[in-house]
């Protein structure tokens, strides 16, 4: 019977084709739009907590009182000691120590007279311990814009437009001047071994990227860091977990008095990040919604078309003996056929755009421009399971509804007049 | 062309369920793009205000040698403006120093501001009424991260224009609450006359801010910068948004007038008889396809009113009572308002709904691309497609 | 008619009281102030967290001219600095470069010190700066001082105000206030632990403090103080940096 139906399927190319384009297109759309959304989304927060803020991040509690004015002084100390704690403690992340510090560097002439100078952010991560996934949490090998990540312990990367702007390519000598951690100055010959281009203006202007053991010599910070940030070992973030974590940590260390004591902050109590989680979670929501829903509809719409079609030919078969129930459950399988072809397209074509995006991804720099917030520049969509089904169940479901209705016309029909339609 | 509209009118109304549903689908998107580019322009518009209100005025005229963006320049950038070129602009005198909350050191910068002045939103009347030594006013973002209230004395350290130290405990007489972070972070308002003895600036200024019945007048040493200047960082980044959005309501437009060509398609293979039956009783191609085109475009009017139907309730609230934002946007460095009322302009309306009814009736056109190949014949007997 | 007597008299008696301020400034410059020095020290950082002591050396020359090369700990080691006149250099051995500083880096502290490197520029003396008024004696640690008040009489400076104790019979300074136009207290330099260095007098504890920030500020230690020798020209110029 399959092939029967498949069959006429076939060859009606009116009863499968439009219907499946249809179909095809709408899943297509919803698949490929939540995609897209979702991945603007993890984009946005990913990048976030890779760059600056982790899923979950430890500060002093001096430092997050100051945050904005970077104070080493007010930096962690005893690190190492923290972060075993940390890694008994919470084995569901991993936790990685950072510097964040300004400073300045200077490139020398021949004769080392300073020749230009500019302001840096300077960000350790580690770099060269062996067993570091910085690398690929910062997705250093694709940012590289040229030279390479480094090897030794002096050489940085630096952020291209701060490359373009002292003149420096990969190779050059360049002295670091800052202020320890004690605030006595300091300096250190580094060579720049290649440079970034994450696309986020803040970056790429500014950051100079080092290893951390050579920014805690730098600086003098020996076991200190600014931060330690903490990365959910499923690679997503959850809220309600990063604020598990958070409040089991710091009811550890509540009641200290001292300034110095460490207290955890998870990415969304990062007031801006916050609030832009909500609100692009319910818009996107919002969006996903409405798109189903127009999407049932436009759907239904072509099953109730397709069924007054071919109001003639169930005419015929009805004359011609067939059980009204029968024509009716046909139609249905029809119907479940074409949904499932037409879906199944639909949300292959849906996951391609969406796999195409995560992987290639659409620039929209041109329309960012400042903020502080680090913004992703380029957009990709981001693929997870649920886009299989998302598009899927109510393009067949849409499907079948739509014949459903349109079917039940069939049973309205008096076998009597049958021939008298047929007439003309 | 009445007699298309009358059977356009009648052919979808006895169509019933069908075509609300289909009506329903487009309503979505027009009621989107209102919603979203009235929010938007809602927003776009307070900013410009509240900009215009605390900071911007009708334009600065600014010392030459000021670049508001390198505090480098704040050291030089000032000068006397000549008296006759005075009118209708409030000076304001920049200048650097260190407030010592706390025992912290905090970087700031002092604004010299008239008390008297009326061009912007700044309260420093109460620099005029507080009866302190050293009154100043601060933003509120500024009170709080430097852990000040009002009444509060804190300690105020700068280098007049030789260079020599001076400090004074200056008096937290009023805070204000502004959108505008320009005018807030990390600054210190004081009276300008005291700012003027505290640095040795006689009768100097860093720049004017320009009221309504300024005209500008070039002066040697000084620029002026207009409002629409000053304004287009603020519109540049909100209309930003505005185009990262217009791709999400084109999707749902387009699904819309999918389901538009889709109708109008099976309509038209559906109602061959009746095409045949209109072309046997005269009617010419064109005449059919023009009647079909425009039952095709009547959706989109038909989704203007359902979709005003149920839109025009939230649009009018979204107007009245706005949309409340849980956190200000001082930190991102835009003007957002707490609250955001949106605006619905005609023209935002109007380009709406044309571009609904052109897109409606050009999509519809294209479905009706089959009658023109049609052999009225065939078509009668329902065999033409 | 009787107040200009009375005014007369007291003015008169003041003078009698207290000896000529500007006297006092020369008798200390001349204590103070050799035409050579070379002098050993250590400067104790007192931080919110801990407390760092970095030893050093410095050569000068009048008030014009001065090298200090920092000694420990190990990584200051070798950190040398030249002062001449106006211009400020330091060089980093472990950068091997010499960067002179200027604007907003000579605010920077001075090794994490309540002291700028700007603190360590005014040269001028005191004399040609400030005009200087006795206003009363005081007993510091022990000693009989008088209070010399000092006001600014040229524009480009960076304390209009200062007040100095001055040892009666040593005419070493044992404390300093430096204050604002305003006439707040802004740094506070207390001196103490006097010793004889052949014929003078030199304090071998001074506590720098910026008042206006908390802590405890910075202690500098003289431990070793030769006046009046040799120092070759050759110290005093860039290219003794590197050496």
């Amino acid at each position: 019977m399959i092939k029967f139906i498949f069959k006429g399927l076939i060859r009606d190319k009116s009863r499968s084709l439009l219907p499946i384009l249809v179909i095809m297109i709408g899943v297509f759309l919803t698949v490929g739009m939540t995609g897209y959304i979702r991945g603007f989304i993890e984009d946005f927060v990913d990048q976030n907590a890779r760059l600056q803020t982790g899923h979950v991040n430890v500060v002093t509690k001096a430092w997050a009182e100051n945050e904005s004015m970077m104070p080493l002084d007010l930096a962690l100390l005893g690190v190492d000691t923290l972060l075993t704690e940390l890694q008994t403690d919470f084995p569901g992340y991993r936790w990685s120590p950072r510097i964040r510090f300004g400073g300045m560097l200077d490139v020398p002439d021949e004769n080392g007279e300073s020749k230009k100078q500019g302001p840096v952010m300077g960000m350790a991560v580690d770099l060269l311990s062996g067993n570091t996934d910085e690398i690929d949490r910062l997705n250093l090998k694709t940012a590289l814009a040229s030279g390479h990540i480094p090897r030794e312990p002096d050489e940085v990367m630096i952020g291209e437009e701060l490359a373009k702007k002292l003149e420096l390519k990969p190779g050059d000598k360049v002295t670091f001047i800052g202020s320890t951690m004690d605030g006595s100055l300091t300096f250190q010959n580094l060579v720049v071994s290649g440079t970034i281009r994450y696309g986020v203006r803040q970056m790429d202007n500014v950051v100079m990227l080092l290893d951390l053991r050579q920014a805690r010599s730098i600086l003098d910070m020996e076991d200190g860091a600014t931060e330690i940030l903490g990365y959910s070992k499923q690679g997503v973030y959850s809220d309600e977990e990063a604020g598990k974590v958070r409040d089991a940590f710091n009811a550890k260390w509540s009641g200290s008095e001292d300034d110095f004591v460490p207290v955890m902050r998870r990415l969304r109590d990062e007031p801006t990040l916050g609030y832009y989680f909500t609100y692009i979670n319910s818009f996107s929501g919002m969006m996903i919604f409405i798109l189903i829903l127009i999407m049932s509809i436009v759907l239904w719409n072509a099953g109730l078309l397709g069924g007054l079609r071919r109001y003639n030919e169930f005419g015929i078969r009805l004359a011609m003996g067939e059980e009204k129930g029968h024509v009716y459950k046909m139609l249905l399988y029809e119907a479940l056929f074409t949904g499932i072809i037409g879906s199944v397209v639909g949300t292959a074509f849906g996951v391609a755009f969406t796999l195409f995006l995560q992987y290639k991804g659409i620039d929209i720099s041109g329309m960012i421009q400042g903020g502080t917030m680090i913004m992703p520049n380029v957009i990709r969509a981001k693929f997870s399971p649920d886009l299989l089904s998302i598009g899927f169940i109510p393009g067949v479901i849409a499907m079948l509804i739509g014949n459903m209705l349109s079917g039940i016309a069939i049973f309205k029909r008096e076998t009597a007049k049958l021939i008298k339609e047929l007439e003309i | 062309m009445k007699l298309a509209l009358k059977l356009a009118y009648k052919n979808l109304i006895r169509a019933g369920l069908k075509t609300w549903l289909n009506a329903l689908a487009l309503s979505f998107a027009f009621v989107l793009i209102i919603f979203y580019n009235g929010m938007i322009d809602g927003w776009n518009n307070e900013a410009r205000q509240d900009a215009i209100a605390w900071e911007y005025g009708t334009g600065h005229l600014r010392n030459a040698a000021y670049d508001p963006m390198d505090p480098f320049t704040i050291q030089d950038g000032h000068g006397v403006l000549p008296e006759q070129y005075r009118e209708h602009l409030t000076p304001i005198l920049v200048w650097q120093g260190t407030l010592y909350p706390h025992g912290r050191m905090m970087p700031v910068l002092i604004k010299g501001i008239e008390p008297g002045q009326t061009t912007v939103k700044i309260p420093s009347g109460v620099l005029k009424n507080s009866t302190a030594g050293y009154p100043v006013l601060l933003g509120r973002k500024m009170a709080e991260s430097a852990g000040l209230k009002e009444g509060d004395q804190v300690l105020l350290r700068w280098r007049d224009r030789n260079g020599t130290f001076d400090a004074v405990e200056v008096t937290v007489a009023g805070i204000f609450e502004t959108n505008v972070p320009f005018v807030d972070g990390g600054q210190v308002w004081i009276a300008l006359n005291t700012l003027r003895k505290m640095t040795g600036l006689t009768d100097e200024a860093t720049f004017f801010i320009a009221d309504e019945n300024y005209t500008p007048t070039p002066v040697d040493g000084w620029t002026f910068v207009d409002q629409k200047m000053l304004l287009k960082p603020v519109t540049n980044l909100i209309n930003a948004k505005k185009y990262g959005a217009a791709f999400m309501y084109l999707l749902l437009l387009a699904i819309g007038l999918l389901v538009i060509f889709d109708t109008q398609a099976f309509s038209i293979f559906r109602r061959q008889k009746e095409i045949g039956t209109h072309i046997a009783m005269g009617m010419t191609r064109g005449e059919v396809i023009r009647m079909f085109t425009v039952e095709g475009a009547m959706y989109s009017i038909f989704a203007i009113i359902l979709g005003g139907i149920y839109g025009a309730p939230l649009f009018i609230y979204l107007a009245k009572n706005g949309i409340s934002f849980p956190v200000s946007g001082d930190t991102m460095g835009i003007i957002i308002a707490p609250t955001i009322y949106s605006i619905y302009s005609t023209a935002l309306i109007v380009k709406t709904f044309l571009l609904l009814v052109i897109s409606a009736t050009l999509v519809s056109l294209l479905a009706t691309r089959k009658i023109a190949g049609m052999n009225p014949v065939e078509a009668l007997k329902g065999k033409a497609l | 008619m009787n107040a200009f007597i009375l005014l007369l008299i007291s003015v008169l008696w003041t003078g009698l009281k207290f000896p000529d301020p500007n006297m006092i400034l020369d008798r200390v410059d001349q204590n103070m102030l050799s035409t050579t020095k070379i002098l050993e020290g250590r400067m104790i950082v007192y931080g919110k967290r801990n407390t760092r002591i970095i030893t050093f050396r410095s050569y000068s020359e009048g008030i014009h001219k001065s090298f200090t090369e920092y000694l420990t700990p190990a990584r200051e080691a070798g950190t040398k600095m030249l002062k001449l006149k106006d211009n400020l250099w330091i060089y980093s051995p472990a950068a091997d470069r010499i960067i002179q500083l200027s604007g907003h880096m000579l605010k920077q502290s001075v090794m994490g010190s309540d002291m700028s490197y700007e603190d360590m520029m005014e040269d001028r003396k005191m004399k040609d700066v400030y005009d200087a008024t006795v206003t009363g004696e005081e007993t510091v640690d022990g000693r009989k001082c008088w209070i010399l008040e000092l006001n600014a009489k040229v524009e480009d400076v960076a304390y209009e105000k200062m007040k100095i104790w001055v040892d009666q019979l040593r005419y070493v300074p044992l404390r300093e206030e430096l204050y604002a136009k305003s006439g707040q207290l802004l740094k506070r330099v207390v001196m103490s632990d006097v010793k004889r260095f052949g014929d003078r007098w030199y304090p071998t504890k001074i506590n720098y403090k910026d008042v206006l920030k908390n802590g405890k500020g910075t202690d500098f230690i003289i431990t070793r103080l030769q006046l009046g020798v040799k120092i070759d020209e050759y110290i005093f110029t860039k290219a003794a940096l590197k050496k």
